[in-house]
């Protein structure tokens, strides 16, 4: 038996404990965490090919829905194998869309193009929003979890199937998991990203697209891998968040919301600006909700907690906190 | 690129925003006022007669008189459905077309709304089967989606009245639509029988036109609060939704609550949330910090409900010998809620109608019950109560018409307004239809507002799941006593009842 260390006990000021602050921080990394893989997505997207996805949010709800369709087709098929196929399943659909409806944007065969890639991507958000209504049906849907936690009592830390107690402090088990999935993948991004010829050639047409060009890289090429991937890691965060929340077809509308003020907020195409963004809105949106003085509003004014953090930032910094200075 | 970007950005953040704050629904209310008139000046003139001198006094008396004046607003022109039966044998095809708004789309409850539509479908198929109203005129319902939204509401119901030419509505599921479908019906003169919504002012308005058959919130929150007060509740969360079905209940509820003595706190979010986890934690915080019993009470409706539940036990907050959870009337869809809420055992939840034990000696429910197992393929599936409700509320339509002989909505209210006593009321699938109060026979001092044309009977049952995956005919019925099919008030969780149903 371990002792309990302080911080998990409750130690009361103004009738707020030391744990409780402890909890809600917890919980907004723990979200946080699935913010910025959803917005990092988006980053890449946005830094490469100069536009702003509107269907981002569906990837994420597809990555659900193909976790959810196999772990019940297919019982007892380990949760790991759901997710990668989600991830592989938004990939495709992410490129076959690039090519088919933002290649001809980026050859130059579309007059406007900023108000087409809105249109077009809104026009996909709807379409896979109807497409999955017809398909999965309205009615709410989650998926069996991952694993349950083996009862353990070690004093400080105890278990029950679904959640872990530190201390006195209950955490999800469902969102542990889709935490530390979001981290590993939030890894493998950062060592692609900066560690492979590939994720070079990525910053590459993010920086100067004529200049990648000259010395061999394909630009084309790069957008239609920069949409796949973060079509993927929209899929992902979608894909380790189904055996959290229910999941209906239009669930993807306040996650995308989300990763908007997420990359405005760290910085419109700064890799870093969303990670740190996500943990941020995380922590505020918590914060907010756990503090605010009025517990009839506190939870009706959570978009409301980060979205002041938002404007502070578009005020002091309008760059954002890692954006490039224009 | 960026300033479209950003621009768009600012546009969503705006529309979260205000989505965020609580918006006032205006409403007009018509009704009898007493008015006081001056009616007579009487000047007399009286002689005093003192003994030293004569005085001459002018006395002034005002007679007023109480007139009881009657505020009639005239339907506005726009309505297109035929008043006649002779207009209707004029059409084409003589169809009478009825109008049911219900939640086919977020952040309206779209399980609600598919269980209602089934509802409505099945009940056509009764009234036609034998060549529809009087034998000869079929009924055809008209769905409109209103997602559950006050905006979209109004539009459903000016659009199915005006556009679509609907003799009446009968439906809804959301008070935040109902509130303004009622304005549209009162607006232009068509009868509205309302299914599922809840908040008092959709009767409490007393407009002739309108009808409900679903309890009033203040009529579930007296059950609820006697519920905990039984239990011996000493402390309620009551989390709600910010709309004007949660807003409203939740704070009846707590009225009622403090009457019996039960202290509360209400907790809002808004219909569509996600993620409670903060909320969660808030409210554990707060129980922790309160001695003996308490509560737990959703007021969230529909899917959000589900996500609440869960991230709750997740959370902490489960269900135990101290803490009574109260899930959200959807629980009773058991498929749905344990697929959606796993970890959701020994939670109660408030049932508003009929269990399959009430249903046994009704031959229309029976009939209804074995067609809606039929319509949605599951052999397990228990009409909700908003299914029953939607269903009964076509039937009252029909009903209506049949017994007046009449399309006119004036006659369609004398109709059913003449369903004056249990004895004389109209058996539905859920109970026998009688309203009380109306055009006719005002509402007393001393009743609430809300009571006219409101079914005074509707069946509130608290029921509660004590085994994983449990369905929900299995689930004991643990209050009011005398309905109670486990010998307890309450299971403790990790218990068994006394007495399996």
């Amino acid at each position: 038996m371990w002792p309990i260390p302080d911080i998990l006990l409750d130690i009361n000021f103004f009738q707020i404990t030391s744990s409780y602050i402890f909890r809600l921080i917890l919980e907004g990394l723990l979200i946080g965490i699935i913010y910025s893989l959803m917005a990092l997505g988006l980053t890449l997207i946005f830094s490469v090919l100069n536009i702003v996805s509107f269907a981002h949010g569906e990837f994420y709800m597809i990555g659900g829905y193909v976790v959810y369709v196999l772990l019940t087709r297919f019982k007892g098929m380990p949760g790991l194998v759901g997710i990668v196929v989600a991830a592989l399943v938004t990939f495709l659909i992410g490129a076959v869309f690039e090519r088919l409806f933002l290649q001809p944007m980026a050859k130059g065969k579309v007059d406007r193009p900023s108000e087409y890639a809105i249109l077009v991507t809104f026009g996909l958000s709807f379409f896979l929003q109807f497409v999955l209504l017809g398909i999965m049906g309205p009615f709410p849907k989650k998926a069996p979890r991952f694993w349950s936690f083996p009862p353990i009592d070690l004093g400080v830390i105890r278990t029950t199937k679904a959640t872990l107690f530190l201390g006195n402090i209950p955490l999800s088990g469902g969102r542990i998991f889709a935490a530390i999935i979001a981290l590993l993948a939030l890894g493998a991004m950062l060592w692609f990203m900066f560690r492979t010829w590939t994720g070079w050639a990525l910053q590459a047409v993010s920086q100067d697209r004529n200049a990648a060009a000259v010395v061999g890289i394909n630009p084309l090429t790069m957008n239609t891998l920069a949409f796949a991937l973060g079509a993927m890691l929209a899929g992902l965060a979608g894909a380790v968040l189904v055996t959290v929340f229910s999941w209906v077809p239009w669930v993807g509308v306040p996650a995308s919301a989300k990763s908007f003020v997420i990359i405005v907020l760290g910085g419109m195409g700064s890799i870093p600006g969303s990670l740190v963004g996500g943990l941020i809105l995380g922590v505020v949106e918590s914060l907010g909700t756990g503090l605010f003085p009025d517990p009839a509003r506190a939870q009706a004014y959570r978009d409301v907690f980060g979205l002041i953090i938002f404007a502070l930032v578009l005020w002091l910094k309008p760059t954002g906190l890692f954006g490039r200075e224009l | 690129m960026k300033r479209w970007m950003l621009i768009v950005t600012v546009l969503a953040i705006a529309s979260l925003a205000l989505v965020a704050c609580p918006q006032p629904t205006p409403q007009v209310i018509e009704k009898t006022v007493v008015v006081t008139k001056e009616v007579e000046k009487v000047v007399t003139k009286e002689v005093e007669k003192v003994v030293t001198q004569v005085v001459t006094k002018e006395v002034e008396k005002i007679i007023t008189q109480e007139i009881v004046k009657t505020v009639e607003v005239t339907p506005e022109k726009g309505r297109c459905a035929p008043e006649t039966f002779a207009e209707l044998d004029k059409m084409e095809k003589p169809v009478i077309k009825i109008g049911v708004p219900v939640p086919l789309s977020a952040p309206g409850s779209v399980t609600g709304g598919q269980a209602m539509q089934i509802a409505a479908n099945i009940a056509v198929n009764h009234i036609n089967e034998n060549g529809g109203i009087m034998g000869k005129y079929p009924i055809d319902v008209v769905f409109y989606d209103t997602s559950g939204l006050p905006e979209r509401g109004r539009a459903g119901a000016e659009y199915l009245i005006t556009e679509e030419c609907v003799a009446a509505i009968a439906g809804e599921y959301h008070s935040a639509a109902g509130v303004q479908e009622k304005e549209i019906a009162h607006k232009y003169g068509v009868l509205a029988i309302f299914a599922e919504t809840w908040n008092d002012k959709i009767t409490a308005a007393q407009y002739p036109e309108v009808f409900r058959i679903a309890p009033a919130s203040s009529m579930v929150a007296q059950a609820d609060a006697k519920f905990f007060s039984d239990l011996g509740v000493s402390w309620v969360a009551i989390v709600a939704e910010n709309t004007d079905y949660g807003v409203p209940a939740s704070e009846a509820t707590k009225e009622r609550l403090a009457d019996l003595g039960i202290e509360s706190e209400i907790y809002l979010a808004e219909q569509g949330t996600q993620d409670f986890s903060a909320l969660v934690s808030r409210v554990l915080q707060d129980v922790q910090q309160r001695e003996g019993k308490k509560g737990v009470l959703t007021l969230i409706t529909g899917e959000t409900s589900y996500n609440f539940e869960q991230q709750a036990v997740e959370g902490g907050l489960a269900p135990a010998e101290d803490l009574i959870f109260v899930a959200n009337q959807v629980a009773a869809n058991h498929t749905e809620f344990w697929a959606n809420v796993p970890d959701g055992n020994y939670m109660t939840f408030r049932r508003v109608g009929v269990v399959p034990a009430l249903t046994k000696d009704n031959p229309v429910a029976q009939r209804f019950i074995e067609d809606y197992k039929k319509a949605t393929k599951d052999p397990d599936r228990f009409p909700e109560s908003y299914a029953f409700e939607q269903y009964d509320a076509l039937m009252l339509v029909a009903y209506a018409i049949e017994k007046a002989g009449s399309l006119k909505t004036a006659d369609l209210i004398a109709a059913l307004e003449a369903l004056d006593s249990r004895e004389n009321g109209y058996q539905g699938a859920q109970g026998v239809y009688y309203f009380k109060y109306g055009v006719s026979r005002p509402v007393p001092e001393g009743e609430p507002e809300w009571m006219w044309h409101q079914w005074p009977d509707p069946a509130i049952l608290f029921l509660q799941y004590w085994s994983d995956g449990q369905p929900v005919d299995e689930a004991c019925v643990i209050w009011p006593e005398h309905y109670q099919t486990c010998g307890t008030d309450y299971v403790v969780p990790g218990t068994e009842p006394p007495v399996k149903p």
